[in-house]
């Protein structure tokens, strides 16, 4: 009995080793072993209205035209980085990933996505000309990876109801920064000390705070890195000009933004303080005007070109956001890049972006029927030049997680801009040293 | 032997592997995204540890957490139970009502907590019926992590209460009428039969609630995220940004044995505490 129990000990602790060894030991398997099997996509994010589109129309468009047969599969936006590792991890990862572009340099720096420059250029010239300012956004290291499917650009949202009652001319929104703040105090009303309309609103939770924050750095001439990519720029005046812009909304007698940490952004559109009259100007996701000015009708909402500041171009968050990688270990890269192009085309890339509420990835979208009925949302396309996006480098994700507690800091007036951008270009510095 | 093999293997594989494994990662360089395995570094991960004052202060967030959860917690459960220990009409009712939030889920109770809390949230909205000022419950970062302990507190009432009504229904009668007897005040019943017959109770309700509240995940994901700036970051919620958004799992597991050796720390020192006074 004894001696049974000693190999039974003996089993289980081969067991462990035997687990803990192979868990320990050289490459995961890798790829889609499901050669032949139905192609697998999987899309961030659950918008009823794309998932309806997509399983209703574009595949069985696609799996008619192809004879592919395709399995979709819808990720929270939360949950994509952790179950695609885990996928890459053990060999499931789909064939086409669907993924924000921020999240593609360390994709292509580990080597699991496909390069996929061989094939955009059997594109034809016509289609990579109409998809430019799109695939320029998801090149890392003069690489294609990512093919956008959708553009977004930050700008200003505001009520030509509010600009009327203040006095302000709704036809002629500002044109500067400078301008928009003297609107936005115009445009505040105050009860007892307390903002019960703020004047101009920005994205100030952890994630958009470093998104609110580009749009007014870029438009002060300034950038989170140094041209060559190795160091961050967060110390230079114009950063310091840009932060103590923001905080000056948030601090002081004449604070027009009371809405600093609370977590709007998400909310339904009805909710948005632009449509309930919380807020007069807000900066948000310019393709969201139609679903604003559906939900409040009477505020009378309009978009403001993205604003310049005195000597320096006009720059705001955007650029290509959403698109499609290809599993570097997928069997299936042909069928995955059909699939991507039948994406692309104008008429699916049009639709698709209608149903997220989202800019279209080609330019010649100006003249859909999407965007020229609304006068607004072509204001929208016409200004996508001025969109610039995050640095599409390794190591961006953690970066932007302590730039966003140091921008924090400051708004809240915890830290002063400048030793608070100080603190963030000393961290991004060491992920940078950590990431090469 | 070969009855206890299956519940065996299950603990082997589902439960010490995995621990295993997390111990062996600790002390190795992995990103799940890179193609190699898990590289060995020694104890370069504990070692960084020391250096980084973000998981220093996340250590700090998590003792303040427990420490300010746990009073209240079992101090008013234990009122609570002493409550539900005499009959009235009604006491079923309460005793359910009390229990009710223990068995929602952790994540859809702080969903209804992140409106509570919200400008136009019922807090605040009493406060302005007093003529107080609205507070930013979660945006301010004095107020952030005592408003996620004061959700706690509410969630953990329900069970702390029902297990020390448990252990309040095992101390026997008879030493009450002794004491009674003898001249004891009810305090003084308090003191000399029901703290020593809770004591067994009380010990199991520290250690649990200390496990529990030091591992605090859930509550802060949906309420603040960590923030503002961090001072809700508690250690839980750091090895889940290192490993699932930074994904260095190497140095995510480190982190998981020192909240590991941290949860011991503080669970010893509880059950000392009660044991000390039994001496």
């Amino acid at each position: 009995m004894r001696r049974a129990q000693r190999s039974m000990s003996a089993a289980l602790a081969g067991c462990l080793t035997a687990m803990a060894l192979s868990a320990c030991g050289g490459e995961p398997p890798s790829g889609t072993e499901t050669a032949g099997g139905p192609l697998t996509v999987w899309f961030p994010g659950n918008a009823e209205a794309e998932m309806k589109l997509v399983n209703e129309t574009i595949v069985p468009a696609f799996e008619k035209a192809s004879g592919t047969d395709v399995e979709i599969t819808y990720v929270d936006w939360e949950e994509m980085s952790p179950k695609l590792n885990a996928a890459f991890a053990a060999g499931t990862a789909p064939d086409v990933i669907g993924h924000g572009v921020a999240a593609t340099a360390d994709l292509a720096a580990n080597d699991r996505v496909e390069d996929l420059t061989p094939y955009v250029a059997k594109l034809p010239a016509s289609d990579r000309e109409d998809l430019k300012s799109a695939l320029d956004g998801g090149v890392v290291g003069g690489k294609q990876y990512i093919a956008p499917l959708i553009m977004t650009l930050r700008m200003l949202v505001y009520s030509g109801a509010d600009f009327k009652e203040a006095g302000l001319d709704p036809d002629a929104p500002p044109k500067t920064w400078a301008e928009v703040r003297a609107a936005a105090e115009k445009l505040t009303k105050r009860e007892g000390g307390m903002i019960t309309r703020a004047g101009l609103i920005m994205p100030s939770n952890p994630i958009s705070i470093q998104q609110s924050y580009a749009t007014l750095l870029w438009s002060h001439g300034g950038d989170f890195l140094t041209p060559d990519g190795k160091k961050s720029a967060l110390t230079s005046p114009e950063a310091v000009a840009a932060l103590e812009y923001l905080t000056g909304l948030y601090q002081g007698a004449q604070a027009v933004d009371n809405t600093l940490g609370t977590e709007w952004g998400g909310s339904p559109h009805a909710q948005q303080p632009i449509v309930t009259g919380e807020a007069s100007m807000q900066l948000s996701s310019s393709g969201d005007i139609k679903k604003y000015q559906d939900a409040g009708p009477d505020r009378d909402l309009r978009l403001i070109p993205p604003p310049a500041v005195e000597g320096h171009e006009a720059r705001s968050f955007g650029g290509a956001a959403n698109g499609l990688m290809i599993n570097k270990d997928s069997v299936q890269k042909d069928q995955a890049w059909a699939f991507i192009t039948h994406m692309l085309q104008p008429e699916t890339s049009v639709a698709y972006a209608e149903a997220l509420g989202v800019l279209p990835a080609r330019a010649s979208a100006v003249d859909s029927a999407y965007v020229s009925k609304n006068p607004e949302l072509k204001k929208a396309v016409e200004s996508l030049p001025a969109a610039k996006g995050n640095p599409n480098v390794v190591g961006w994700v953690q970066m932007r997680h302590a730039m966003g507690q140091s921008l924090e800091r400051a708004l809240h007036g915890k830290t002063p801009p400048a030793e608070a951008l100080k603190q963030a270009a000393a961290e991004m510095d060491k992920i940078i040293a950590s990431s090469s | 032997m070969l009855f206890v093999l299956p519940a065996a293997l299950y603990v082997v594989i589902f439960q010490l592997g995995p621990v295993l494994y997390g111990l062996v990662l600790s002390f190795s360089e992995y990103s799940p995204i890179k193609r190699s395995g898990p590289e060995f570094i020694g104890l370069d991960n504990y070692r960084a540890l020391l250096d980084d004052p973000e998981f220093g202060r996340a250590l700090l967030v998590t003792g303040r957490y427990v420490l300010q959860v746990l009073p209240f917690t079992v101090v008013i459960a234990l009122v609570l139970a002493m409550l539900c220990n005499r009959s009235f009409r009604g006491v079923g009712f309460f005793r359910t009502a009390m229990y009710v939030p223990h068995i929602v889920s952790l994540t859809a109770v702080s969903m209804i907590w992140l409106w509570i809390y919200s400008d136009n949230g019922v807090v605040n909205e009493l406060l302005g019926l007093f003529g107080l000022p609205e507070q930013r419950w979660l945006a301010d970062e004095d107020a952030a992590l005592n408003a996620a302990s004061a959700m706690r507190v509410w969630k953990a009432l329900g069970s702390n209460m029902v297990l020390l009504l448990a252990g309040l229904q095992t101390v026997p009668r008879d030493l009450y009428e002794a004491a009674r007897v003898d001249g004891a005040n009810a305090w003084r019943q308090f003191l000399a039969v029901t703290l020593p017959g809770l004591r067994p109770m009380l010990t199991y309700v520290l250690a649990m609630d200390i496990i529990y509240l030091a591992q605090g995940f859930s509550e802060i994901f949906v309420l603040t995220q960590g923030g503002p700036y961090g001072s809700t970051t508690t250690v839980n919620y750091l090895i889940y940004t290192e490993a699932f958004q930074y994904n260095q799992m190497g140095s995510a597991s480190a982190m998981a044995f020192v909240l590991f050796a941290f949860i011991a720390g503080l669970s010893v020192i509880a059950i000392r505490f009660s044991q000390g006074r039994k001496a």
